[in-house]
């Protein structure tokens, strides 16, 4: 089961001289749950879209953009018709309600009226929300809404489901509900591909990611792989610091250790906590000032593009 | 469920008409407050001013006043129902709901998604002109029974200012600026297009003017199928004008608000 879902090499979009996507190569395995990750501006979203000829790439003969074994440039609808794809805005007509959104949209792919409400019951089931069959989309909460557009997107059974930032403003549980849905999906054998800048949700259920800035890919592998390749073990964090005081100490010098400013909260990477821990004791004033805790996705996507802001953030 | 089934694309037709049943369901879904406008629109008109001038003016060339204004403004409601749809309702649909990007998820193209606009536009343009039909039938002013042909000029009325007003639209950034077009052009067609006056009298600058503006041709065409007497050759003329205005602006349309779903 390991030939590949996705296949894209030499990938580029530019918007009035703006590249969005520059030279982006990676591969979607069957079955798998890929993750592009990275800051807003990273062109996440648009490498999504011109996966279903939403968007189109830039001409380029060196270009391939392959989904199972169809090209968006010609082939967009083929591709929409075995795909489910969620954007990222939600954009249920509000005036009806849960079970009519669910039929318009059987229609659009085309399958029989008695056949779709056995599926619209099937999919309410599975996102929970059989309760809400009747229930204008206005009255339903944003989690709500958004379970029923993964639901509309698998009214046709899509071997490929394409999600913009699945759990993007929404509650804890609503996210772990979603999760857990999308890995279920995956058991079932549908290949997933979605966009994230939470190093959390990647961690929760993709089996690998790429990490983008700037259009382009900085890293690729399977998020644990990424974070203990590239990171240390455990950060300290230190607050309200007095650089010129820290930097002249010894503690500081200390080997083992990597250090990082950040306006004034200072970093200290290191794989053995007890360093840490020592630094924390000498340099900080409070016991309050500083926390050690296990490094993170988060730590390693700050580290690759950077902490300061880009114009699209 | 089963996810290793065959996938097939639905075919062109039931692409496009599930746009139209989508517009229709959601249409539909606020019942009263849709269908009832386009009732009470041609009652105001034909009392307002079929009692308020009809009491001055008997007949208008050789027709009643009352039938030559029933007659004229069976189209231009089709007209204004049309226009709001592709302008306000498909800016908001594009802009604001995101409806077209939900839409575009699943396996309906650019082109699939405009025909249905247009087919839509065009049957609100048909039941628009029914409604102004059947008040008129009730009210005993037009009796003719070829007169429900004038539903379909409704509907060609429909399709002409769908894809005009799309044209119009893929131009627009800005919700505000159609008040342009609906004063500037909708507002001016409405009163030199023979549905409230005839244009026999005008200057004839005024009359190339007149036929030139795609409304007039509509106004022409229902009002011929109302009055017994009128059915002529040469309506071919018209009928032929609303094809290549349709052709013109819905290429001209469809070119233009595809650059706007796809980017």
């Amino acid at each position: 089961m390991n030939e590949s879902a996705i296949y894209i090499r030499n990938l580029n979009k530019s918007y009035r001289g703006f590249k969005a996507v520059d030279n982006l190569n990676f591969q979607v395995r069957n079955t798998e749950c890929f993750g592009l990750l990275g800051p807003n501006g990273a062109g996440k979203t648009t490498t999504m879209k011109i996966l279903y000829g939403k968007t189109e790439p830039d001409e380029n003969p060196e270009t391939i953009i392959n989904v199972f074994g169809c090209n968006p440039r010609h082939q967009s609808l083929i591709i929409k018709a075995f795909s489910g794809i969620v954007p990222q805005q939600d954009n249920l007509d509000t005036e009806l309600n849960v079970t009519d959104n669910l039929y318009i949209y059987s229609k659009f792919y085309g399958i029989e009226a008695r056949e779709a409400k056995k599926r619209i019951a099937e999919l309410l089931s599975f996102m929970e929300l059989q309760e809400k069959a009747k229930v204008k989309i206005r009255e339903l909460s944003g989690g709500m809404q958004r379970r029923l557009t993964i639901a509309r997107a698998l009214l046709n059974n899509p071997k490929l489901l394409i999600r913009d930032e699945p759990t993007t403003g929404l509650d804890p549980q609503v996210r772990h509900l979603i999760w857990n849905k999308l890995r279920e999906l995956k058991e079932m054998g549908v290949t997933i591909l979605l966009t994230t800048h939470y190093m959390e949700e990647a961690f929760q259920i993709c089996d690998r990611i790429i990490i983008m800035d700037k259009g382009q890919k900085i890293m690729e592998g399977p998020p644990r792989n990424l974070l203990s390749d590239r990171m240390e073990k455990f950060v300290l964090e230190m607050h309200g610091v007095d650089k010129d005081r820290v930097i002249g100490s010894s503690a500081f010098k200390a080997d083992g250790i990597r250090h990082e400013f950040y306006k004034d909260t200072l970093f200290i990477y290191s794989n053995d906590p007890e360093k840490l821990s020592r630094f924390g004791e000498t340099q900080a004033l409070r016991n309050s000032d500083y926390h050690i805790r296990p490094a993170n996705l988060e730590d390693l996507f700050l580290q690759v593009t950077g902490r300061s802001l880009n114009e699209l953030q | 469920m089963n996810y290793n089934k065959t996938y097939q694309l639905p075919s062109l037709w039931n692409r496009i008409s599930s746009i139209w049943y989508r517009h229709i369901r959601v249409y539909n879904s606020s019942f009263f407050s849709n269908a009832l406008p386009p009732f009470l629109e041609p009652l105001i008109f034909l009392v307002g001013l079929g009692l308020g001038f009809g009491s001055y003016i008997q007949d208008m060339g050789s027709v009643n006043y009352l039938l030559f204004l029933a007659s004229g403004i069976i189209v231009t409601s089709s007209m204004y129902t049309a226009a709001f749809e592709c302008t306000y309702g498909t800016f908001i649909r594009l802009e604001f709901d995101r409806v077209y990007d939900g839409m575009l998820g699943a396996p309906i193209s650019p082109n699939n998604l405009i025909l249905g606009e247009i087919l839509f536009a065009g049957t609100k343009g048909l039941f628009f002109s029914l409604a102004v039909l059947m008040v008129t039938w009730v009210a005993g002013i037009i009796d003719y029974p070829l007169s429900f042909m004038a539903t379909l000029i409704g509907f060609i009325c429909g399709i002409m200012f769908a894809t005009l007003s799309l044209l119009i639209t893929s131009f627009v950034k800005n919700i505000n600026h159609f008040n342009f077009y609906f004063t500037g052009l909708l507002s001016p067609m409405f009163f030199f297009s023979g549905a409230v006056f005839p244009l026999e009298n005008l200057p004839q600058a005024m009359q190339w003017v007149a036929e030139a503006i795609p409304l007039t041709h509509v106004v022409r065409m229902a009002r011929a199928f109302c009055i017994p007497g009128q059915l002529d050759l040469y309506l071919l003329n018209d009928l032929l004008y609303c094809t290549v205005f349709i052709m013109l602006t819905g290429y001209l349309a469809i070119r233009r608000i595809k650059r706007r779903l796809i980017d």
